[in-house]
């Protein structure tokens, strides 16, 4: 069940591989933040199924707005003078390694339950 | 089926997600092999090295052509080892600074206005040098290993020296060598140029394809300078074994 988004990750690295288009290299920054948001509702979307309470309007508005506007507001940050940046950066970073321990919660308590019962 | 309806927009997602990850990995591959995206500390530091470099390399060609030059010598008859040492003896008085120079350069003014210090002009030099000028002068004065470039001051105000001479404004240096690396020595980020756009001076750089220089003013002597040849070490000079 997990093989077919497995599968559309493989497939879009490969599309990416071979799309010859270059992010200029001053929004690489920018393109940074909006990967790591992006990575962050992927994550949060993962933990959302195990939980039972998956959403898929959710997980798409989140994975492509939160990418657009930490992208725009390390942007806005950088016209201000502000490093939002940083920000953006650390509220991400903090919000995806929760969601990774919740993810690895969860994955041991099946793993548990499951032996247990085979005893 | 209504199991797995998370199944779609994830996979969904994830295409997206691969698509972001390839792009970026790519993007920031470019921006390791840009040098217009490194850290200007890190360019200044590889200008450094690559100059520092580039004087050891200088040095060893011109080693090298010594000694390929005595060992063509030893060939040669009288008149081309006179004809040799003359050429030799040009080229010890460029160095020296007996001889009046014509060359490309570079020009730098510094007008009445701008706020500089004797340290300025140092660093000014030291920078054209590094750049790799061959000849220097300020002011007309032309610059060697014996000029002093220092300060001054009366009951009114504080005056910088060439020489112990006082230096008058507008202050002109005019360096030889190839006037875009001269250029590039001076302007690179946060070299001289920068600095002292930090103090609201500017000065004037303009590159000439035909400079004069005049040769030192007063030439320097060389009455206690004798090589220093090592003594002769023979095998009775050991040292004494103590009991």
């Amino acid at each position: 069940m997990w093989l077919l988004p497995l599968f559309g990750l493989i497939a879009g690295a490969l599309v990416g591989s071979t799309i010859s288009f270059q992010v200029p290299p001053i929004y690489v920054k920018y393109m940074s933040v909006a990967l790591l948001a992006s990575l962050d509702s992927v994550l949060g979307g993962i933990r959302s199924i195990l939980d039972k309470h998956f959403d898929g309007a959710v997980l798409l508005s989140g994975f492509f707005a939160n990418a657009l506007l930490a992208a725009l507001l390390a942007y806005l940050g950088d016209l201000l003078g502000v490093d939002l940046y940083y920000a953006a950066v650390f509220a991400f970073g903090v919000r995806l390694f929760q969601n990774l321990a919740s993810i690895r919660h969860h994955i041991l308590t099946k793993f548990r339950k499951r032996r247990e019962e085979l005893r | 089926m209504r199991k797995y309806r998370w199944q779609a927009p994830l996979t969904l997602v994830f295409i997206v997600l691969g698509i972001f990850l390839s792009l970026q990995y790519q993007s920031q591959n470019l921006i390791g092999s840009d040098l217009s995206m490194q850290r200007t500390e890190n360019l200044i530091a590889m200008v450094r090295g690559l100059s520092e470099k580039r004087q050891k390399l200088a040095l060893e060609i011109v080693d090298l052509n010594m000694h390929f030059n005595s060992q063509q010598n030893s060939y040669l008859d009288e008149s081309k080892l006179a004809e040799n040492l003359i050429s030799d003896m040009n080229k010890m008085s460029f160095l020296t600074g007996s001889t009046t120079l014509n060359g490309a350069g570079l020009i730098i003014t510094i007008g009445q206005s701008m706020p500089i210090l004797y340290i300025d002009i140092i660093d000014i030099v030291n920078e054209l040098w590094a750049a790799g000028a061959e000849a220097i002068t300020i002011n007309e004065v032309r610059i060697n290993g014996q000029s002093v470039i220092f300060y001054t001051e009366d009951d009114y105000s504080m005056y910088i020296t060439i020489n112990n001479t006082r230096l008058e404004f507008p202050v002109v240096i005019k360096a030889l060598g190839e006037p875009n690396n001269l250029e590039k020595g001076l302007t690179l980020p946060g070299g001289i140029i920068d600095t002292l756009a930090l103090f609201k001076a500017y000065p004037i750089l303009e590159k000439s394809n035909s400079l004069t220089m005049p040769p030192v003013f007063n030439q320097p002597s060389h009455i206690f300078l004798s090589e220093y040849k090592p003594p002769e070490q023979t095998a009775a000079t050991e040292p004494a074994k103590t009991p």
